[in-house]
């Protein structure tokens, strides 16, 4: 587990130091993402600790931005001023998104997937 | 008085120190997961938003500052970077299926993601909300802990973004079934893949919960809608507001 974690705080601090001094529009964590995805792919393998990390990251994900959404209390007013925007938006947004990538794979798997 | 004296210290002594903010998040979210659970895993009683919920009231019947949780909550915050990394993982897991139908799912996923934000930011101005309301609405259909790093870069709050992200999570893992229904949607990855690219990690745990191929392609598209929104949404920013 600690080789995992070792690993990821590597790539994370490569992806910072690459994200301050050559793309900063990018976050760090993202081409820290990046970078690791390209060692896996030169590597073709990932280590059992590594795996032990990742799987438990994604398994309670969720629990990691409860910080950051709490301060939903510092907008509360303006939640409620706006929240016909803001549910409006939010539902018809996510029905197109589906919709949309839901048609084109459709349109384009028609002719050469049609055997499956 | 005496006992009571020594019960207020204690108070003080732990809202000062991390303790208390780290216990009420982890213990919020335990009770977010027990009653995920024993709803059978609905999308409507997701564990993040219930955990939200318990923590901000609780912190305002104690009257706590936001700040002040912050500064204990945020070694959980901190991590937020580490997981982001660790998302290579499963995208690297997916790459084999990748491979298999390159062009119609990075089509799909263009397509998909300009329609989230064309829409969202559309109807939001439209109906008139806010500036800080429609700077978070861009990058609220990337996985969370990639939309907050987007929103600091186009100056949005990473706040208001965490919370729509997390509201077009629970959205798309309800209403996906109904619109890829309707739409006479077939293959497992033809139904899974747009559920990840719209509504990312729970929209993801859904799909893995009906289906597992299912699942992986929409975990694959939450890896990719992450890595080319980090992109791509700061230059439609600029694009849109310049």
């Amino acid at each position: 587990m600690i080789l995992g974690l070792v690993q990821i705080l590597f790539f994370q601090s490569l992806g910072e130091l690459v994200s301050k001094f050559v793309f900063p529009s990018l976050p760090g964590p993202v081409i820290g993402l990046v970078l690791l995805l390209i060692w896996l792919v030169i590597n073709k393998n990932i280590s059992e600790s590594l795996a032990f990390v990742a799987d438990g990251f994604s398994k309670y994900l969720g629990i990691l931005f409860v910080p950051a959404a709490v301060g939903v209390v510092l907008f509360l007013p303006q939640l409620k001023a706006n929240a016909v925007p803001i549910v409006g938006a939010l539902v018809v947004s996510v029905v197109l998104t589906i919709a949309c990538s839901a048609l084109v794979l459709k349109l384009l798997t028609k002719k050469t997937d049609t055997h499956e | 008085m005496n006992e009571k004296n020594s019960i207020v210290e204690i108070w003080v002594y732990l809202s000062g120190s991390p303790l208390l903010a780290l216990f009420i998040t982890l213990a919020a979210f335990q009770v977010g997961l027990f009653v995920y659970q024993k709803s059978k895993q609905s999308p409507l009683a997701n564990p993040v938003a219930i955990a939200v919920i318990l923590v901000a009231t609780f912190i305002q019947v104690i009257d706590m500052p936001y700040a002040t949780y912050f500064q204990g909550a945020q070694f959980i915050h901190f991590l937020l970077g580490s997981a982001t990394v660790s998302l290579a993982i499963p995208i690297y897991r997916g790459l084999g299926s990748l491979k298999k139908r390159s062009f119609p799912l990075i089509v799909a996923l263009l397509a998909g993601g300009g329609a989230s934000i064309l829409s969202a930011v559309g109807i939001a101005t439209l109906l008139g909300a806010d500036k800080t309301i429609i700077g978070a609405m861009y990058s609220k259909s990337v996985t969370a802990p990639i939309a907050m790093g987007i929103a600091e870069r186009i100056g949005a709050s990473p706040t208001l973004t965490a919370i729509f992200a997390v509201a077009t999570g629970i959205l798309g893992a309800i209403l996906a079934p109904f619109v890829l229904n309707a739409l006479g949607m077939k293959s497992w990855w033809q139904r899974g893949f747009p559920i990840g690219v719209a509504a990312h990690g729970l929209g993801t745990s859904r799909a893995f919960s009906i289906n597992h191929e299912a699942g992986a392609y929409a975990s694959l598209a939450m890896g990719m809608h992450g890595i080319v929104g980090a992109i791509a949404i700061p230059v439609l920013f600029h694009f849109f507001n310049s």
